[in-house]
């Protein structure tokens, strides 16, 4: 029904693999890199958080080209839902392997989540348990990276303190659930590109950076996060523009609409 | 590790049973989905996922308040239920209004003839081309019903994992400091909406877009949501339970 309906595999573009790759080693270094480095350097899990939002959305292509017969926000927020069980499970037991550990146990609920929606619930996505190993791990990493970014550190007492126990988690919940979810849906249909969606969701990452480096002042000060804000905007303002570049490439046509008539025109 | 997964099997049980609720709940919520804000099938016009969170998570706030003043396992459970059941019952107030006011179509229902509960005929009111239009008696009564069960399941899953982390000896209302607040608190809230939101989505992909009602033939599809969310809630709870006994530690 609803989401450009049953649809057939996503076609063109980036392999899956390659992104995938982007997706861990760029996610799982940045929140080493912001977790080791000094605090002002805590902007490294955001670009990690951008890794991995534009893995998960591409996940979210591939997966809800077939037709989820619900609307692809539903995937998003599942993604996240398992995603903040696993990162918080990670940290808890890992200690300084716990993103790693984080990214398995997803991985885990992912293939089970995945395995039982085709078997019991019976969606006959051909990828749906790949598809839901990559958006559980996926969202997994984008709640790291940002945590990273406002406690600057993965430590589980630090996350706790300065991430989890004022409320950010749900600020982080939903940011990162719309950088997964949102670029495909707002892309989604026969004219949709994968470069044009994947710009998207590095668009969202930024603005996702940008309002975690804002939440990071409380604990890192305003140094801090100014340069959380300002690598933030930088990589906004390139991904937008690229995007809208993307944007007029691919449509028919670009017009200016003009200004709406004043009420003397329309006399 | 293990010893708190041995500790706290009882209260593994009932997050699990709080998600098996949680799941059964959506199929009784009259979701119209894409088509539905248009009024061309029955119930409300948004997705599972946001009409279950909305109402669930209302549930979890006056769960939550309730738990301010007593520690009642019973009152808990019914303030959840209460609560989400006033929200659900709110959205479909208002939904109906701006279907028979603003679009102007009648409440009718396209998989029932006669409305089960009020025994008016619908199909003669339905539209050429939809699927049935508004919420009809029977699809307001099965949404009301689902908010409790989505409530009290919301609402079990946080007392639950409440009462996890007073085992291993962490406050459950403690210092409110302006922005610090309670990790317990925090923690257990934030679980309880990842694991409804995975048990929102599950159903919603077994429903596979609109559902009316208890009424509507899909409902009977509800066991295969159920078994998969009770076997992914499993899998949620031990992971959940695991960290807020590490709570403890620090």
């Amino acid at each position: 029904m609803s989401a450009g309906g049953a649809g057939g595999e996503a076609k063109g573009g980036y392999p899956p693999q390659t992104i995938m790759a982007l997706g861990i080693v760029g996610g799982l270094a940045g929140i080493y890199l912001g977790n080791f480095m000094p605090p002002a350097y805590s902007f490294f899990g955001g670009l990690g958080a951008i890794c991995a939002t534009v893995w998960g959305a591409d996940a979210v292509r591939r997966v809800a080209s077939y037709g989820l017969g619900t609307g692809v926000p539903s995937i998003g927020m599942l993604a996240l839902g398992m995603g903040i069980l696993a990162s918080l499970f990670g940290l808890s037991i890992g200690g300084v392997a716990g993103p790693i550990v984080a990214f398995v146990v997803a991985a885990i609920i992912g293939g089970v989540i995945g395995a039982l929606a085709n078997k019991v619930i019976g969606m006959g996505i051909p990828i749906m348990e790949q598809a839901m190993v990559e958006i559980a791990g996926a969202g997994t990493l984008v709640i790291l990276g940002l945590s990273v970014v406002i406690a600057g550190s993965f430590d589980f007492a630090l996350v706790v303190q300065n991430v989890v126990a004022n409320g950010y988690i749900a600020l982080i919940f939903i940011i990162g659930g719309m950088g997964i979810l949102h670029p495909f849906n707002a892309s989604l249909g026969p004219d949709e590109k994968q470069d044009r969606t994947l710009m998207l969701a590095v668009e969202k990452g930024a603005i996702a950076l940008i309002i975690a480096g804002f939440a990071s002042s409380l604990h890192e000060g305003l140094m801090a996060a100014g340069l959380n804000m300002f690598v933030g905007i930088v990589i906004w303002y390139f991904a937008f523009s690229k995007h809208y570049a993307l944007i007029k490439r691919d449509a028919y046509a670009v017009v200016g609409t003009g200004l709406l008539p004043s009420s003397e025109e329309l006399q | 590790m293990i010893d708190a997964l041995f500790g706290n099997i009882i209260w593994m049980a009932l997050i699990t049973i709080g998600g098996v609720l949680i799941s059964w709940s959506v199929h009784f919520v009259p979701v119209g989905g894409a088509p539905a804000a248009m009024a061309q099938a029955t119930g409300i016009g948004t997705g599972t996922v946001q009409l279950a969170a909305g109402a669930g998570l209302t549930g979890l706030v006056s769960a939550g308040f309730m738990m301010n003043v007593t520690d009642n396992l019973p009152l808990i459970l019914a303030s959840g239920a209460v609560g989400a059941m006033i929200m659900i019952a709110v959205t479909m107030i208002v939904g109906t209004l701006v279907y028979v006011y603003g679009v102007g179509v009648v409440p009718s229902s396209a998989k029932v003839k006669v409305d089960p509960i009020t025994k008016y005929r619908q199909d003669l009111y339905v539209s050429q081309g939809t699927e049935g239009h508004g919420l009809p008696t029977v699809s307001f009564v099965s949404g009301v019903i689902g908010g409790g069960l989505g409530g009290i399941g919301g609402s079990l899953v946080y007392y639950s994992l409440i009462e996890v982390g007073m085992s291993v000896g962490l406050e459950r209302a403690g210092i409110t400091n302006a922005v610090t607040g309670n990790p317990l608190v925090a923690v257990a809230a934030i679980f309880a909406i990842g694991i409804f939101f995975v048990n929102a989505v599950i159903p919603s992909y077994n429903i596979g877009g609109t559902i009316e009602g208890f009424h509507d033939p899909k409902f009977k599809k509800w066991p295969k949501a159920v078994v998969s969310s009770l076997i992914a809630t499993i899998l949620c709870a031990i992971v959940a339970v695991v960290a807020i006994a590490q709570l403890g530690g620090i």
